[in-house]
């Protein structure tokens, strides 16, 4: 359906990159605007999460501020499109960074978790004091503290 | 006792209904009412029709070959003005404008099929404003959220994450369905 939709079209006609599951589409339509398609994003802004965003669940507070950030405690998804989202964005565009024993999120952990959003801290100092405990104790990369960027 | 006006009013009517139709010939319209409905429904057009009834203004009016006009498909969200008008494309920033690293992606249907594709919203900065003309300027709002939703709002402008946060002018990139599989 899709080629036979695109392909007719003039040259230099666009075509859509493909399929994707529901967890890839809902992460590309809420979060892959600013975080990057392929969880790479532009570091001055925003973090990036290919390969790293898994670290934070060698903590429990780790575990516990992925949901709780704002824009996921918010989200319009149902607790448990978003704990399919999350556990895309950790094991999927994460692959590789999350601790090895790490489950997966439930909907009944998350639908908890989102109840209580970060909104009460400053959230840079928030998250600068769990990156130093992942880099000094469970070897997290240096690139975690700059939001993904080469250089911290 | 005397009949009330109503009930007079009422023989009237049932008297004069009786007089010019026979309940023959109400059957068989019935009839043929009957037996006319599920054929409508098989005819290709209805069918297409009846897949995906458009849900907004935007998708009532969609097309899909001019894409330097506002009610082009992929611009169901689209608010600002468009590249395609400016010496870029659909989905491609005119020379000397850089596309914004960040965006906000939403979805538009494809009216001839009645799919949803995912859509991504990319400005195209670095460049003073484009000066094209008032029919290239749009305003679409389909799925958008309010401000205070940012990641979803398209009042916002996305040059910020560039070197230069200038606005050129908005381009929307076709990144695939939004009709998950079940891979």
């Amino acid at each position: 359906m899709l080629l036979g939709l695109f392909s007719s079209g003039a040259p230099g006609a666009e075509r859509p990159a493909g399929e994707f599951s529901a967890p890839q589409r809902d992460y590309i339509l809420a979060c892959g605007g600013c975080h990057g398609l392929q969880g790479v994003s532009n570091a001055n802004l925003v973090p990036s999460l290919q390969g790293l965003v898994g670290y934070f669940l060698n903590l429990p507070e780790g575990r516990a501020y992925l949901p709780r950030l704002p824009n996921i405690a918010f989200s319009t998804l149902d607790d448990e499109q978003l704990a399919a989202v999350l556990n895309y964005m950790v094991f999927d565009i994460g692959a590789g960074s999350a601790p090895a024993a790490a489950r997966p999120y439930g909907a009944a952990e998350v639908g908890e978790l989102r109840k209580q959003p970060l909104t009460e801290v400053t959230l840079t100092a928030y998250r600068r004091q769990l990156v130093e405990t992942l880099v000094s104790r469970y070897r997290a990369p240096v690139a975690l503290r700059g939001y993904g960027a080469a250089t911290p | 006792m005397s009949k009330s006006r109503i009930d007079k009013f009422g023989e009237r009517l049932t008297r004069r209904i009786a007089g010019y139709s026979s309940r023959r010939s109400f059957l068989a319209r019935l009839g043929m009412a009957l037996s006319a409905t599920p054929v409508l429904p098989l005819l290709p057009v209805a069918r297409a029709a009846a897949a995906d009834a458009p849900k907004t203004d935007f998708e009532r009016y969609a097309q899909t070959t001019d894409a330097t006009q506002c009610n082009y498909w992929k611009y169901c969200a689209s608010d600002g003005v468009l590249c395609s008008c400016c010496g870029g494309g659909s989905h491609s920033c005119p020379p000397g404008a850089e596309p914004s690293p960040i965006s906000w992606i939403g979805t538009c249907v494809h009216p001839d099929s009645g799919h949803s594709y995912v859509i991504a919203y990319r400005d195209c900065c670095g460049k003073p404003v484009c000066s094209a003309g008032k029919s290239c300027w749009c305003d679409g709002g389909d799925r958008e959220l309010p401000t205070y939703r940012s990641p979803l709002n398209n009042d916002i402008i996305w040059c910020f994450g560039n070197a230069s946060a200038s606005y050129h002018c908005s381009t929307a990139a076709l990144l695939g369905s939004a009709d998950a599989s079940r891979k």
